[in-house]
């Protein structure tokens, strides 16, 4: 019997090559879509769970609530003062193991001949008590316990050591110090959060800036004792800033994040983790989810318009004996056949488009046929699909009365043909919903890479400082750098002006509250800081080499003058990293982080010695010939570090990356999802043109012209889809006012991307009708009349 | 032996109630050919459906070999009717996409019979309706009557008691015509009871009895030797 009904499905599907293949092609793209997107969802949710026993290994932050106004929101520091972690380590038994790491610099690796840049960490002792990595050579705790040895990954080893043993053998760290390699780990892999390619011992680069509770600025993980909960771990360390942390940040309480969600959720509001990541983990779900309802919903729509020409089969195969289960069981056969090749077709198109997909959303997923996984979930899709698309049909199907279609009585009823367009409308709808938010989120783009943000990100190129063997050599070639005809100005900086990081609670000025936590980002610069960066001074001046009194002077920006209550800040005295000094100058505010932040107090010291990168204004028009200038210049001076330069939009650019990613992600998956909804409707334009042809027959006849045939057809389409834009305009119009208050700055939802979604929409859904109705208001009237 | 009593069938829509059939007796035994004549609407080809177990009356009792099938579920009548009753239709109603073979085995397919058995069988009696020949062919390579001896290998494959005709030689020429009502008369012999609806006093000359239908009602009943 399944051989008959296969029999059937495949003779019809081959019969009817227009409608077939509009059902397996959509349904291909539908299942692609969901396909490549559920592998990202998978990769997404795999972050940090390979680390054996994930869930107890944890990472610090820090809530800082107002002592003076405990109702204020709790603000929460994603890094942490060097103490905390000796603090915890000592005080809490409910932890097993602490780790304390640095930011994670890349630093160049030198063996020989061969240079690279590794990206790395200074760790304390107990890296591998908390993150446990399958050895490969040596034992890596004795070896990060020892200041003169170096813990690399398997890849750096296989890179710098390909012929034989890395083991005992030296490479030198930033032209600077020699460690042996005592230890080879396994690469970490791709899906987790700590990325690195060696380890060194954290007391090697300690210094004493780092052992104050003021400065946060370093990651602390904690792997707990087993039977130990997050809550009771919490508890204990609440004590902690009390006992340790000295009277202005008593207020100060770690509370712990499972590994486990540091990928997904890691913002942080009001002392809580808010979400994150995870919430476009779940829009693509939804669009996926979307897609292939849209594909499902073609399926269902040209099958029941189609059941005229089944409904002679129904009939025969009710007369001769089949059972109204038995037929249902065909039409379901049939549209999992149709779901097989379609899903088949889809594994072939993920192949295809998986390179582009990785490229556009910066990941590496790869469609393994070997993962049990993966099939499972592909024939997961096809079952669903099968069903969920094959089952109005084959109850619709089953249901029709023999009598009425053998005697040539039969007729498409009204209930189907409601059924089909509150599918079109639901159809549509979706679609409307994703053009309204590929036009949101590309304006909001658009907005943030327009914005003014204060200071000039174009022209800057930047590039880190490091290699210089001392201060004298490094004077001497920033001399010459300003001297270029091709730069303008130049300065440097300890981070980059538009993703401003470390905060500090150390400043003190007359009258502040004692009580009180005043967090205020800091950053070292070196002269001209301002000029270079076109920011503008309200008051004052920049810091000048001129001036010899300015190293212990400060810059602050205009949050920072509020923030101490200050009309005319300059020339008051503060207190801050360098000592007693006097502040010489007001920057007006900058956005110094991504639009999603508000604008901070900002404090700048003037200690070039402290400062990371070299940041450069290049004349306009001349960058080209700066490039070169500067590159034949850091050779000389630097011939053991390659050149290797950044302009400061690209990293502006990527502070958006996530973004950046949705609003590539949602154009394509967008456009897919109005393709197959188009298709979805061709189909059904071309059913009812077929099934019209004797009414357009006679109206012609009766005079009418091709124009009012095309409007008769095309009228009920289009009513459709304007019922669709009803509906999805307030849930787009939801959606997207949420999405967009993510940011601290951002662009309103103006009406005209709801017109010109709804006109899109009309205007796509009227070019895909409108062939068909042609079609059909072109034919002989004597040819749709003879047939009867 | 099948008996219908007083059988009535209303069809109604919102605006007009039409009366098919008005107190319908008859009685069809065992091995019997009736042809059941009667203008165009009076309501020859709802009798047969009722008696072919496709619809129910509105009203009245049918009894079916010994069963009361008047108030039977669309279920019920579908066992029922499955393997007893073979039906040939005007239009001949053969599945396109499947095959001459595969369209007489269907029958077969919805009894369970097995393969070897239904093999046999459905050669047998496509070689008795001598298209054998074209056993691999699909409908539309098929003259018309060669569909409608296909649609009749059909109706018998399954040895039914009971064969329904509706106009069966109404869309064939009158040679194909011709051999489609020996094939009907020699099924008749061999003992299975037809009915069939007809427009053509030809075609009814090869049944035993004829039953006029007007307006719903048989109006009278003429019996040949």
């Amino acid at each position: 019997m399944i051989r008959n009904y296969l029999k059937i499905a495949v003779r019809s599907l081959l019969k009817h090559k227009l409608y077939s293949s509009i059902n397996v092609f959509g349904l291909a793209l539908g299942m692609a879509c969901s396909l490549l997107i559920g592998l990202w969802v998978r990769d997404e949710l795999s972050y940090d769970r390979f680390w054996p026993d994930a869930e107890r290994i944890c990472y610090v932050r820090v809530n800082f609530t107002n002592p003076n106004d405990p109702s204020a929101d709790i603000g929460t520091n994603f890094v942490t003062p060097g103490p905390l972690q000796e603090a915890i380590a000592k005080d809490i038994p409910e932890v097993a193991a602490t780790l304390k790491l640095d930011y994670g610099p890349e630093y160049l690796i030198k063996v020989g001949d061969k240079t690279a840049k590794e990206q790395g960490h200074f760790a304390t002792d107990d890296f591998f008590g908390v993150f446990n990595l399958p050895v490969i050579a040596g034992n890596p705790a004795a070896a990060l316990k020892q200041p003169n040895q170096i813990v690399i990954t398997r890849k750096v080893a296989e890179k710098f050591f390909p012929n034989g043993e890395a083991l005992g053998q030296k490479l030198q760290l930033n032209n600077d110090k020699y460690y042996v390699v005592g230890a080879v780990v396994e690469d970490v892999p791709h899906n987790s959060t700590l990325q690195f390619g060696w380890l060194v011992n954290w007391n090697v680069q300690a210094q004493d800036w780092m052992k104050t509770w003021g400065n946060s600025s370093f990651r602390t993980y904690v792997r707990l004792k087993p039977n130990t909960t997050l809550a009771q771990a919490e508890a204990a360390m609440s004590s902690i800033y009390p006992r340790h942390a000295g009277k202005n940040f008593e207020t100060g309480r770690p509370t712990l994040q499972s590994i486990t969600d540091l990928h997904l959720y890691s913002e942080y509001k009001n002392g809580k983790s808010v979400g994150g990541r995870i919430e476009y983990v779940r829009v693509f779900g939804l669009v996926a989810l979307f897609i292939l309802l849209i594909a499902c919903v073609n399926f269902m729509n040209l099958a029941t318009a189609r059941s005229a020409t089944r409904a002679k089969e129904v009939g025969v195969r009710k007369v001769v004996g089949a059972l109204r289960s038995s037929l249902a069981g065909q039409f379901l056969s049939e549209s999992m056949l149709t779901s097989l090749l379609a899903i088949t077709l889809s594994l072939g198109l993920v192949w295809l488009a998986l390179p582009s997909f990785n490229a556009v959303s910066g990941t590496t997923l790869t469609l393994d046929l070997t993962d049990p996984i993966l099939w499972l979930i592909v024939l997961g899709l096809a079952i669903i699909t099968g069903v969920l698309s094959g089952s109005y049909p084959a109850f619709f199907l089953s249901s029709l009365q023999p009598i009425k279609i053998l005697k040539g009585r039969f007729q498409v009823g009204a209930g189907p043909a409601l059924f089909r367009r509150v599918l079109v409308v639901f159809q549509f709808s979706l679609s409307v919903f994703l053009i309204v938010g590929m036009l949101a989120v590309g304006k909001q783009m658009d907005y943030l890479r327009s914005k003014h943000l204060g200071l000039d990100r174009e022209n800057v190129l930047y590039w880190p400082i490091e290699g210089f063997s001392d201060t004298k050599q490094y004077e001497a070639f920033q001399r010459e750098v300003v001297r270029l005809p091709s730069v303008g100005s130049a300065t440097t900086a300890g981070s980059l002006p538009i993703d401003v990081r470390g905060s500090s609670g150390d400043l003190r000025w007359p009258g502040k509250d004692p009580r009180q936590d005043h967090q205020v980002f800091a950053m070292f610069v070196g002269s001209d800081f301002a000029r270079t960066m076109n920011i503008k001074m309200v008051d004052g001046r920049d810091f000048q080499t001129s001036s010899p009194a300015d190293s212990s002077n400060y810059v602050i920006n205009e949050a920072t003058a509020r923030m101490m209550n200050m009309n005319n800040p300059v020339g008051k005295e503060v207190q801050f990293w360098m000592g007693k000094g006097r502040i010489v100058g007001v920057m007006k505010d900058f956005h110094m982080q991504s639009l999603h932040e508000t604008i901070k107090p900002l404090i700048l010291c003037f200690n070039y010695l402290n400062t990371s990168y070299l940041l450069v204004k290049t004349r306009p028009g001349q960058t080209q010939q700066a490039i070169a200038d500067l590159e034949k210049l850091s050779k000389a001076y630097n011939p053991n570090y390659p050149f290797n330069f950044h302009f400061l939009d690209e990293e502006y650019e990527k502070l958006y990356r996530a973004e950046q990613q949705v609003d590539t992600l949602i154009n394509y998956f967008g456009v897919l999802a109005i393709l197959i909804s188009c298709l979805g409707l061709f189909g059904l334009a071309a059913f009812t043109a077929e099934q019209r042809n004797k009414e357009i027959g006679v109206r012609k006849v009766l005079g009418a012209s091709v124009g009012s045939i095309v409007t008769l057809l095309s009228k009920d389409f289009l009513k459709l889809v304007l019922i669709a834009l009803v509906l999805a305009a307030p849930l787009a119009w939801w959606t997207l006012t949420k999405w967009l208050d993510s940011f601290a700055y951002k662009t309103d939802l103006s009406w005209w991307i709801f017109g010109m979604a709804g006109g899109l929409a009309l205007l796509i859904a009227f070019l895909t009708v409108s062939y068909q109705s042609i079609k059909a208001a072109l034919t002989n009237p004597v040819t749709s009349l003879r047939s009867e | 032996m099948i008996q219908t009593v007083n059988l009535q069938k209303l069809f109604s829509t919102e605006e007009v109630e039409t009366t098919a059939l008005n107190g319908i007796n008859m009685e069809v035994r065992d091995g019997e050919f009736v042809a059941i004549m009667g203008p165009s609407g009076c309501g020859k080809s709802t009798l047969l459906n009722i008696l072919g177990l496709l619809d129910n009356p509105s009203e009245g009792e049918y009894n079916f070999y010994g069963t009361a099938v008047a108030r039977m579920t669309e279920r019920q009548r579908a066992q029922l009717r499955k393997g007893s009753i073979g039906f040939v239709f005007q239009s001949f109603n053969l599945i396109d996409e499947l095959t001459v073979y595969e369209n007489v085995e269907l029958p077969l397919l919805y009894l369970k019979t097995p393969a070897d058995e239904r093999k046999k069988r459905v050669e047998e009696t496509l070689e008795r309706m001598s298209i054998m020949h074209r056993r691999n062919h699909f409908p539309q390579q098929l003259s018309g009557g060669q569909q409608q001896r296909t649609a009749i290998a059909r109706a018998v494959v399954a040895k039914p008691k009971l064969i329904l005709a509706d106009e069966p030689t109404g869309n064939l020429d009158s040679k194909n015509g011709e051999e489609v009502m020996k094939l009907l008369g020699e099924l008749n012999d061999e003992g299975t009871t037809i009915i069939m609806v007809t427009h053509s006093p030809y075609d009814a000359g090869f049944a035993h009895r004829i039953v006029n239908l007007f307006d719903g009602k048989v109006v009278t009943e003429n019996f040949h030797v």
